[in-house]
């Protein structure tokens, strides 16, 4: 019963992920034979200033999308578990920017920031005419802004169904003592989601490696390579330098830092993504 | 009363509920007038101001652009993926539960585990090179084998977390009565774990459909163009017609809102049922 | 019992002996060795004919498109099949698509390093011979035309299409709205920069996301500073090319006029695969562009009455006091190209032949481009010019003309010339000094490191 499913993920899951590592020792320009480099791209690449700062740019979207996400998503996930017909309502419309492709959202805020025909200029505010996708640290704010607008309301409906979980005992007892609204939020319900916090940050973090098509479709990497995070710069080196020796090292690069993260996310307390509690 | 212990920060909460919803629908708002506004309209009226002469137009260009045929490649391609991976992940994650204890199994789980972590885009490289010996580049089963190999591993966990709460009594008094275990995925499992299939089956659908990056690498023809794809392409041919491309956003986008405002339900429950348990 | 404590167990051995396994397979012989798509006969599959991918943007695409129609006409049982592409998405497929040896049987393209890379691999015929058979089409086109499409010795591409020079375009509105007349050296461009700020018109129109544009600025620094020997230094692999005292110099120049605001506001994030440079200027939001000749034809198309109206200026690049470089050299393509693709199946091949030698640069196609502003790269272009009756299209022609025709030198464009993986630093590098994150140095290391590569 298990064949099918592990044949396919080896031939296509397996196989790729030891290709990367093989052709990572090779010479291959993508359009004819394939050399033997030994550790030439491994030295090339490490050695290279590029690749501190793609891991910098990559580690800062994951840093600060996880950090805009996180409380918004906790703070909306409580909301959203009152049992109100409205509130049920809000998270319907909540749900539509998942159903968006990331090409479709880059084209559209892409259209929507321009400062000549955009948004702000249309409405002649000032505060909205900036340069957008071409000040370095306005786009990677713009790209954080996106991903949050795009994955807020599927971790707030995580953590909903967190909170509705939690014994509404604790809350009784903690009433009693006295603890006021805000307490209780701290005291209870955030401890008691330590498990989908986990699970949630896990999908955050390990997901925000692979934010390749939006941002490849909103600033192609740039303005110059302020949002190149390392899953461009692979698709960079392979596809338009010809490269793809040193762009098969950025992507083992890649897969060991998403198994670096999970497995510590793992160490905090959780496991990977669904909590596996058995009757907890 | 529960539902009144529940509502910590209310006060606060609902500022953020609704400040938040006003975010997300401004701009959907934008995207839906302005697909209505011819391009002069669109330079010179308020960006949020209804069309002051509505024009279908760019619909018209857009669904004369081969919209139809790109659609249908979409579908052809998450049906394709979806339907295969979610069946052989069920099949999985059952011999998986079922079988706990034997090493083979556990090293499987292992792998699959391992699987979570890895991104579809770090193995694109050789991936490329796989379907360019398998003479399949440039097929729509290029884009199908690897989205089902990169649904499993998410596939298989939710569905083993829903399989393993179904209690060990009822496997056993089945057995008692001669079922196979295949009788047993078939009677037993297969309707418990249900919204399971249905949570595992939309997450992948979702990433399937709105998937860029493969079409990108494994495609050329415009024939086997998905709709990310040829909403790029669109994009670069009319990028100064904001409507036009504007229109087909909201083209490429319509049949999932019109699939999630039909099936929101199961949709919302589903979707969250296996990261929230 | 903890679940997680066995499955992380299981989880960690496995990464170990994951990656035994891919120590294994690396020292067996399961790694790629073979040319991919060595094995696939035809390029696109078989029996469905020669196919041919061009880019769209008119008004080449509808000339492009009626060289075909006229081909597929005369030619019923050995069509041309074709696909279009915009520049950016063209650029990123064509390359995967012969890499997976499914290129279209006709490859255009720029020549030179992308040319290069072709051959290197082995995805591109030789057509030396050919071409020596068909010695009146040979002869029809501009002997230079060929330089780009020459790789030790040997003709990979026939040029095609037109002669596009970088021009200096100009708002005549822009100059009159402000009191001043065209820059006639760098010294008159920084003096206009802060008049035309002040007007609240943006000097200079770029489309700097496409970083081909930004690309076309340093190309004549370079060569009105440090002359034409400064890039050709750079292009034969001299070590250090980059560090040369005048290419230093026109890199301080270069962030000398972006930091005194000579661009507009945004440039970083405007695509000049939409045209919305080319909108900016005939909008009147700014007041000079350089850019391709080949924007011609569309700024008149959708520009309004801007080019009918005569408000369009144009000229070469003003020299820079105190450079080397003769004012008469210019940059751009000399060409674009045609290749035929190795992969193909013979009765594609020849189809493909076919067509370059009936409907490229036949009499219709180079009337057409004529017409539409542009220089084709064949000889007779200048007789054809004298029957052109509109007076602002002569006008603009007989410039492309001259310039094309009087350049000392005519260097082509740097990201075309140079390999693909020095062209894409280039282009990174280019977009850093255009942000103003690098220093010329910096530009200059970075680039010294790949030269020759």
């Amino acid at each position: 019963m298990v064949l099918p499913a592990l044949l396919l993920f080896v031939v296509f899951g397996v196989v790729p992920l030891v290709g990367v590592l093989v052709l990572s020792f090779t010479q291959w320009d993508g359009l004819g034979a394939i050399h033997a480099a030994g550790l030439s791209n491994w030295k090339s690449v490490l050695t290279d200033s590029q690749l501190p700062h793609s891991i910098l740019v990559t580690f800062e979207i994951m840093i600060l999308s996880w950090a805009v996400q996180t409380p918004m998503s906790l703070l909306l996930g409580t909301f959203l578990a009152g049992r109100q017909r409205y509130r049920a309502f809000l998270a319907v419309l909540y749900f539509i920017p998942l159903l968006l492709s990331s090409a479709a959202i880059a084209i559209t805020y892409k259209a929507l920031l321009d400062p000549n025909f955009g948004l702000g200029a249309g409405l002649k505010i000032g505060f909205l005419t900036q340069d957008w996708l071409g000040q370095s640290n306005l786009a990677i704010g713009v790209v954080i802004f996106i991903v949050s607008w795009q994955f807020i309301p599927f971790h707030s409906l995580i953590y909903q169904g967190g909170v509705r979980q939690i014994p509404t005992t604790l809350y009784e007892a903690a009433s009693i003592d006295g603890a006021g609204r805000v307490r209780q939020f701290f005291s209870i319900t955030v401890p008691q989601l330590k498990y989908t916090i986990i699970t949630s940050s896990t999908l955050m973090v390990v997901g925000s490696l692979t934010f390749f098509d939006l941002i490849f479709v909103l600033t192609a990497g740039g303005p110059g390579d302020a949002t190149r995070v390392l899953a461009l710069d692979m698709y960079k080196r392979g596809f338009m330098s010809n490269q793809m020796g040193p762009a098969s090292v950025i992507a083992a690069l890649i897969v060991l830092l998403g198994l670096a993260l999970a497995l510590l996310l793992r160490r905090l307390g959780g496991s990977t993504t669904a909590s596996q509690q058995e009757g907890a | 009363m529960r539902v009144r212990k529940l509502l910590q920060l209310n006060w606060f909460g609902g500022l953020a509920g609704w400040a938040w919803l006003a975010i997300v629908l401004i701009p959907l708002y934008w995207i839906v007038v302005t697909s209505f506004k011819d391009q002069s309209a669109y330079f010179t009226q308020n960006p949020f101001a209804l069309p002051s002469a509505p024009t279908a137009n760019n619909y018209q260009l857009v669904i004369q652009s081969d919209f139809p045929r790109y659609f249908l490649n979409s579908v052809i391609v998450t049906a394709g993926t979806i339907i295969p991976a979610v069946a052989i992940s069920f099949m999985a994650a059952y011999a998986i539960i079922r079988g706990a204890g034997s090493r083979f199994l556990a090293g499987v789980n292992g792998l699959f585990l391992m699987g979570l972590a890895i991104p579809l885009q770090a193995t694109i490289i050789p991936v490329y090179l796989l379907i360019i010996k398998m003479r399949l580049y440039d097929s729509l089963l290029a884009l199908i084998l690897p989205s089902i190999a990169f649904s499993i591993p998410l596939s298989v966990l939710v569905l083993a977390n829903f399989i393993r709460d179904v209690p060990k009594e009822l496997f056993e008094s089945m057995r008692v009565d001669g079922a196979t275990e295949w009788g047993m995925m078939r009677k037993l499992a297969l309707p418990l774990t249900r919204p399971a299939l249905v949570t595992v089956s939309i997450y992948n659908g979702l990433g399937v459909w709105n998937g860029f990056l493969l079409p990108l690498i494994l495609t050329q023809s415009p024939d086997k163009r998905t709709l990310p794809l040829a909403l790029w392409t669109f994009q670069g041919q009319y990028s100064v017609n904001v409507p036009a491309v504007l229109a087909s956003v909201v083209l490429t986008t319509l049949p999932i809102v019109i699939l999630y405002a039909v099936s929101r339900r199961q949709l919302l429950s589903g979707l969250t049922a296996g990261f929230s348990r | 019992m903890d679940p997680n404590a066995t499955s992380r167990r299981t989880f960690l051995g496995l990464v170990g002996s994951g990656a035994l396994a891919a120590g294994l397979a690396a020292c067996g012989s399961s790694g790629p060795t073979s040319t991919p798509g060595s094995t696939t006969g035809g390029g696109a599959p078989a029996g469905s004919g020669a196919s041919y991918w061009f880019l769209t943007g008119q008004p080449q695409q509808g000339i492009r498109e009626a060289q075909v129609k006229r081909f597929n006409d005369a030619n019923s049982s050995t069509k041309l099949k074709t696909t279009e592409f915009q520049n950016d998405a063209f650029k990123q497929k064509i390359k995967t698509a012969i890499g997976a040896g499914q290129g279209p049987t006709l490859i255009w393209g720029w020549g030179g390093g992308g040319l290069k890379a072709y051959v290197e691999a082995g995805q591109v015929e030789d057509l030396t011979g050919w071409l020596g058979q068909n010695a009146t089409l040979k002869n029809s086109i501009f002997p230079s035309a060929f330089t780009a499409a020459t790789v030790n010795g040997k003709i990979y591409a026939v040029p095609g299409e037109t002669v596009t020079p970088i021009v200096l375009f100009y708002d005549k509105r822009a100059f009159e709205k402000i009191g001043a007349q065209p820059p006639k050296s760098w010294g008159d461009i920084l003096d206009l920069v802060p008049k035309f700020n002040a007007k609240g018109i943006a000097p200079f129109s770029l489309g700097g996301q496409s970083r081909w544009t930004n690309m076309m600025w340093l190309e004549f620094l370079f060569d009105r500073i440090g002359g034409s020997e400064v890039f050709q230094n750079i292009y034969d692999g001299k070590k250090d090319g980059w560090s040369d005292p005048s290419a230093i110099k026109a890199l301080e120049e270069m962030q000398k006029l972006i930091k005194a605001n000579g661009f507009i506001k945004g440039f970083s994030s405007i695509t000049a695969d939409s045209n919305a440079d080319q909108a900016l200027l005939f909008t009147g939001k700014a007041a000079m562009m350089l850019h391709g000749a080949w924007t011609y034809g569309n700024m008149k198309s959708s520009g309004g009455d801007f080019v009918t109206g005569g408000h369009l200026g144009y000229m070469n690049f003003p020299p820079v006091d105190g450079g080397k470089g003769d004012p008469t050299d210019t940059v751009g393509n000399p060409g674009q190209y045609m290749s035929i693709s190795s992969k193909a199946s013979q009765a594609d091949k020849d189809t493909a032949k076919k067509f370059i030698a009936n409907n490229t640069l036949d009499d219709a196609t180079v009337e057409a481009w004529v017409k539409s502003g542009n220089i084709p790269v064949v000889k007779s272009a200048k007789d054809k010019l004298s029957s052109i009756t509109d007076k602002n299209d002569s006008e603009w022609l007989n410039f492309v003309y001259d310039t094309a025709a009087n350049a000392k030198n005519f260097a082509q464009s740097w990201d075309q010339a140079l390999s693909p993986t020095q062209a894409e630093t280039l282009l990174d590098n280019i977009a850093k000094l255009f942000q103003l994150s690098i220093s010329p140095q910096q530009f200059a290391t970075n680039m010294n490191a790949v030269i020759g590569k």
